[in-house]
């Protein structure tokens, strides 16, 4: 029905050929220009969207997601910045970077870091140079003398002597929070923080970096990591993929299809529909204000497969007809009549699988599945307007000699020879398939159970690339280079109002017996106006009917007597002390469970390194203490906790306090170094920290929440694999609909389905076994693998039924779908499935799994489909075409 | 003695106003008597404000007592100039009530600075290595409480407007200071610095402090208010001046150890 409704635009294609090719032109001229024009000359063409880059991998949670939404206020509360790491590592030395020589190009280095700002338009980028933690910016706390304690620059300046400079090695390693973050226990590496303003400044610090310490011998080695390091030189490594693999990609396939049909001319058509398909489908994302994400940058490798697949499918009937019929319209009718409705719901259900993946909760998986749909749909749309008018356009003459020639009729060629036998083979031993194939499906099972679902940006790049390299080094010698935070917080929510006043006047007898022993003045009187204060005054919070009381104790304070003055004084200053008892992060008790779950993270082996309050507290008291390891610990009280950290403000850099509490000691923050950024990892230190919260309930009501972008990869990947089963089965059930819709068939239609089952079976239990990541581009190819895999079998069983149909029984159909379709379908898998294999080349480890995956889909679905289908036919012959 | 400085200080206002001929020295002279020595000592009650970049206020509350050692304010050769103790006692938050941070300033040899902690039981010495570093967590430095002498920097003045000298400071030892050099603005009658801004080695200005309140205490003019910004961070310290007196006649004896311990109350309230 279709055809016939169809068929007049393919009419029109074989009578006007060089109409449609013009329209396919400057269809495709404009929408480039579209594209182009505001994204080379943006002012001048301020209504257009021109092209933007986003390789920021937060992105794939969309921007009023709760975690990242708590993320950026967190940040924001403690200050905290994206960071570049800079390791520099000696293995020349024997005291590794702590030599004259290597400190002093550290000084120089972190001089020339402080500089490195820039603006744009109003905005400052670049360093933040009051955050940089470097020998030559970070305060020393140590003994000074006989009780002198000693604040002083780590290293005012670079050292002249191997003494000196082993002395400040010392001096940093006796630092909790320098030991293991900015000098390797080891003692041999150096480590400088650069927080950057955004992230996305990231490439260019890296490569102003690069070239400043491209002088250096060899001696120390310079590396640069960190999360937003590998996020932007991605984005900047991924075009330069996109411009490189997705040509070669389509040169192997144009090589092939020239192997296969030999004739020059002609496949070129398939070339250019598929750059067609893929620069209108970009053009149209960028046009539309989408970015350019690691997601959308695969667009084309995934859309120029599936645009061969069809004209592969039209050229290879073409090729085995055209010898027979030997006038190209009629051949291409002929073809055209075949392969229409196969084409046609082949694509549906590509399209299908692609837009199913609008229903993941991730935004750029979203773009990605609606706009590969849309480029499988212009690709469909192309091929089948465009390939026959192609024909049409070339002159008969060109096509003498072009296909399977007549005279050695089928056995001719090897593929041939090969398919003749395989399909015998299948009929004589289907049950063996059947069995083979269950065996399979058996031990995928096995293999999916073993899934590991887990990603990390840095292994986006191969084992050789600088920045994998930096990450492997750093990470060997450092606490860790991947940051998590985890924000602790008192529960608001505490007692209430009545509860907190008869503690309050508990507490103010106290306060009257010592005030007394103090031989201050009038006490009683005093007190017992305080009384009458705390019953009489009333307030929605605690906080609020503190303010009141304090209030009402001042004026009687400067109306009273000098007599008077100091007991009201007193009282004072304990009503500001009662407003001091919400500062939880001041109070002992609290600060010991900190330090104590510090501890339990050590254990896990991920985290390597804790920095937090607890550690600045403990090392500022033991200094106070003439430096006994003894004293290094948590004083006895909050007061003491304070005076403590009043001391340690008295430094070069008290603003570095406000990374780890707020100001007003309510909430806190832990920083965590991990030496992993795998997913899994952090996810093992989430279960850790729930586990301590669990065996050691926090006191005073403490509530954590985690952030920082380890964890907003662990967030937004858990959505992904979810959102990606759910899509995939939903689009499983519509595909397997479509099929019993097109076969007229509950039995074909599931039978159809077994191609694909088994392949995605067979690549996800392949990915358990030998334990590959489920990562993000993983998780997509199942959507293309519903696409490809379901392809051959619409063609096969199409096919099949139709020689069933003509020659009545399915042992000589078998010969017929062995012949023709069978070669179409081989052709297409050798073509495609090698096609991509240069994205192995890549040094972009998500390109390099889609390519091999392409290519074991492919070959998976193609050998599936000629093993399986045919089995199936066998054993089940009556019960599938019953109207023999 | 006070009737005579304020006629002084009358006549040197007037002076100046007239006498665009100053040397550089005696200008700095004059503004380095007027913020730090004005008086044989003298005593105030401090509210201090620090304000970060997302607008959280802390407050502390302070009494600082000073004592100079010379008993001349003349400008004459310098008199003015000498060694100079100061007390500085907390009283709020709460938590650091009693804390009390102690300085003798030694102009020939590094100051001798004292730290006491209550809640610690601790009177600690603190290295005067560097002094440029923050006062209690706030924008200020200790150096800036105490001020910083005159000598440790060469002077030029760069500019004269119709209220200010603008003098240039660059420090005699670079690598001493985190600074390049600071800007002046020196108020030509009162001589008080109504700001002063610090430039790195990019001449970018990253410091700056400002005299937002002057009034005449016991006729000199005095800083009530001033504040002190660090552009790199956003943050902001508002210092507020209360109860300031001159001349009080503080003995020399509570500048010692042993009033660490135990405050003198009686020069506090």
């Amino acid at each position: 029905m279709s055809l016939k409704k169809s068929s007049w635009l393919i009419d029109y294609a074989i009578a006007k050929p060089r109409t449609i090719s013009w329209i396919m032109v400057i269809l495709t001229f404009l929408l480039i220009s579209l594209a182009t024009l505001p994204s080379l000359w943006p002012v001048a063409f301020p209504a257009l969207n021109g092209l933007k880059v986003d390789t920021d991998p937060e992105n794939m949670l969309s921007k009023d997601e709760p975690v990242r939404v708590f993320h950026n206020a967190a940040k924001k509360e403690f200050s905290l910045s994206d960071i570049v790491v800079v390791g520099i590592v000696n293995t020349e030395h024997k005291e590794g970077v702590f030599n004259p020589q290597s400190l002093t190009r550290i000084y120089e280095l972190t001089n020339y870091a402080k500089t490195l700002q820039w603006s744009e338009g109003d905005e400052e980028h670049g360093v933040v140079e009051v955050d940089i933690i470097a020998p030559s910016v970070v305060d020393n706390i140590e003994q000074g003398g006989e009780g002198i304690v000693n604040f002083s620059w780590l290293m005012p300046e670079p050292p002249t002597s191997q003494e000196e400079a082993i002395a400040i090695r010392d001096r940093a390693l006796h630092i909790p929070f320098l030991n293991g973050t900015m000098v390797s226990e080891d003692g041999k590496a150096m480590a400088i923080y650069l927080p950057l303003v955004s992230k996305h400044d990231s490439y260019e610090v890296r490569e102003k970096l690069l070239e400043f310490t491209s002088q250096w011998d060899k001696g120390d080695q310079v590396h640069i990591t960190g999360l937003p390091v590998a996020e932007d030189t991605f984005g900047v490594e991924m075009f330069v993929q996109m411009a490189i693999s997705a040509p070669l990609a389509m040169l192997v396939i144009f090589g092939l299809l020239w192997f296969f049909f030999r004739n020059l001319t002609l496949v070129i058509s398939p070339m250019i529909v598929a750059m067609v398909s893929a620069l209108s489908t970009m053009a149209l994302l960028i046009i539309t204000g989408n970015t350019i994400h690691i997601m959308s940058s695969m667009i084309p490798i995934f859309i120029m497969p599936i645009a061969v697949l069809d004209s592969v499918h039209i050229l290879s009937e073409f090729f085995d007809r055209y010898p027979a019929i030997k006038d190209r319209r009629k051949t291409i009718i002929e073809v055209m009549k075949h392969l229409f409705m196969p084409m046609l719901f082949t694509t549906i259900t590509t399209i299908a699988g692609f837009a199913s993946l609008a229903l993941t909760p991730i935004p750029p998986v979203q773009v990605f599945g609606v706009f590969v749909a849309i480029g499988v749909l212009l690709a469909w749309f192309w091929t089948v307007v465009f390939i026959p008018a192609y024909v049409m356009l070339m002159p008969e003459e060109k096509l003498e000699g072009f296909g399977h020639s007549a005279s050695d009729e089928d056995d001719s060629s090897f593929l041939s020879r090969v398919l003749h036998r395989l399909g015998k083979w299948t009929y004589d031993h289907a049950k063996t398939v059947l069995g083979i194939t269950l065996l399979c499906v058996g031990v995928s099972a096995y293999g999916i159970s073993k899934i590991q679902i887990n990603d990390n940006p840095i292994k986006w790049f191969n084992q050789e690339h600088p920045i994998r390299i930096a990450d492997k080094v750093l990470n060997d010698h450092f606490g860790g280079t991947y940051i998590a935070y985890l924000e602790y917080k008192a529960d608001e929510k505490g007692q209430s109002l009545d509860e907190y006043s008869s503690s309050l006047k508990q507490r103010l007898e106290t306060w009257k017996q010592e005030v007394i022993a103090d031989e201050y003045a009038n006490v009683e009187s005093v007190f017992s106006q305080a009384m009458g204060m705390i019953t009489k005054t009333k307030g929605t919070t605690v906080d609020e009917y503190l303010l009141k009381l304090q209030e009402q104790v001042n004026e009687k304070m400067d109306a009273a007597s000098d007599e008077d003055y100091d007991t009201w004084s007193e009282l004072a200053l304990f009503l500001d002390a009662e407003d001091q008892r919400h500062q939880v992060f001041k109070q002992p008790e609290v600060l010991r469970y900190l330090s104590a779950l510090q501890e339990y993270l050590l254990q896990t082996g991920i985290v390597g390194k804790v920095n937090a309050l607890p550690d600045i507290i403990k090392t500022v008291h033991r200094e106070l203490f003439l430096g006994k390891q003894e004293q290094f610990r948590i004083p006895d009280s909050a007061n003491a906790v304070a005076q403590t950290l009043v001391t340690y403000q008295n430094s070069h850099r008290p603003q570095d306090l406000w990374h780890f509490v707020t100001p007003d000691y309510k909430k806190t923050n832990l920083m965590l170094q991990l030496n992993s950024g795998d997913n899994i990892d952090m996810e093992k230190v989430i279960a850790a920290v729930e586990d301590f919260e669990k065996n050691n309930p926090p006191p005073m009501n403490l509530k954590s929440e985690w952030f920082g972008l380890t964890y907003i990869n662990v967030i937004w990947q858990n959505k992904m694999v979810q959102g990606m089963l759910k899509s995939f089965m939903g689009s499983f059930l519509i595909v397997l609909l479509m099929m019993i819709f097109l076969f007229r068939s509950l039995w074909l239609g599931l039978l159809s389905m077994i191609p694909l089952t088994v392949t995605v079976g067979l690549i996800y239990g392949v990915i358990g076994f030998i334990g590959k990541d489920y990562d993000m581009p993983v998780a997509v190819l199942s959507a293309l693998s519903l696409g490809l895999a379901i392809d051959y079998a619409i063609h096969f069983l199409a096919r099949s039924r139709e020689a069933r149909n003509k020659t009545g029984n399915w042992k000589e159909a078998v010969d017929e779908v062995f012949g023709e379709p069978a070669r179409a379908i081989s052709r297409n898998l050798i073509i495609l499935g090698a096609g991509f294999l240069p994205l192995l080349a890549a040094p972009l480890v998500p390109y390099q799994t889609v390519g091999v995956f392409i290519a074991a889909i492919l070959i998976c679905a193609g050998v599936a489909t000629l093993l399986i289908l045919p089995a199936a036919m066998t054993l089940l012959e009556n019960r599938l075409f019953k109207g023999a | 003695m006070k009737l005579l400085m304020i006629f002084l200080l009358s006549l040197l206002s007037l002076g100046t106003a007239s006498a665009a001929d100053l040397t550089t020295d005696e200008i700095v002279n004059r503004a380095n008597l007027a913020t730090y020595y004005q008086g044989k000592d003298g005593v105030a009650k401090v509210k201090m404000t620090i304000t970060d970049s997302q607008d959280r206020k802390r407050e502390r509350k302070l009494t600082i007592l000073r004592r100079d050692e010379p008993d001349t304010d003349d400008l004459e050769n310098g008199a003015y100039r000498g060694n100079q103790k100061f007390y500085v006692y907390f009283s709020r938050p709460a938590d650091v009530n009693k804390m009390v941070f102690m300085v003798w300033k030694n102009l020939e040899k590094d100051d001798d600075r004292w730290l006491y902690l209550p809640a610690l039981d601790l009177v600690k010495r603190i290295a005067a290595s560097d002094k440029r570093t923050s006062f209690v967590g706030s924008d200020f430095f200790y150096e800036d409480v105490s001020g910083r002498d005159i000598d440790e920097d060469e002077h030029e003045l760069v500019e004269t407007t119709d209220k200010y000298y603008v003098i240039k400071n660059t420090p005699k030892d670079p690598a001493s200071v985190e600074f390049a050099y600071f800007k002046m603005y020196i108020h030509k009658k009162t001589f008080i610095p109504v700001q002063v801004e610090f430039y790195d080695s990019q001449d970018k200005k990253y410091r700056v402090a400002r005299a937002l309140k002057v009034d005449t205490i016991q006729g000199y003019p005095t800083v009530t208010k001033s504040s002190m910004e660090s552009l790199q961070t956003g943050s902001k310290t508002v210092m507020e001046y209360t109860s300031v007196k001159y001349d009080t006649g503080l003995p020399d004896n509570i500048f010692t150890e042993r009033y660490l311990r135990k405050a003198p109350r009686k020069y506090l309230k």
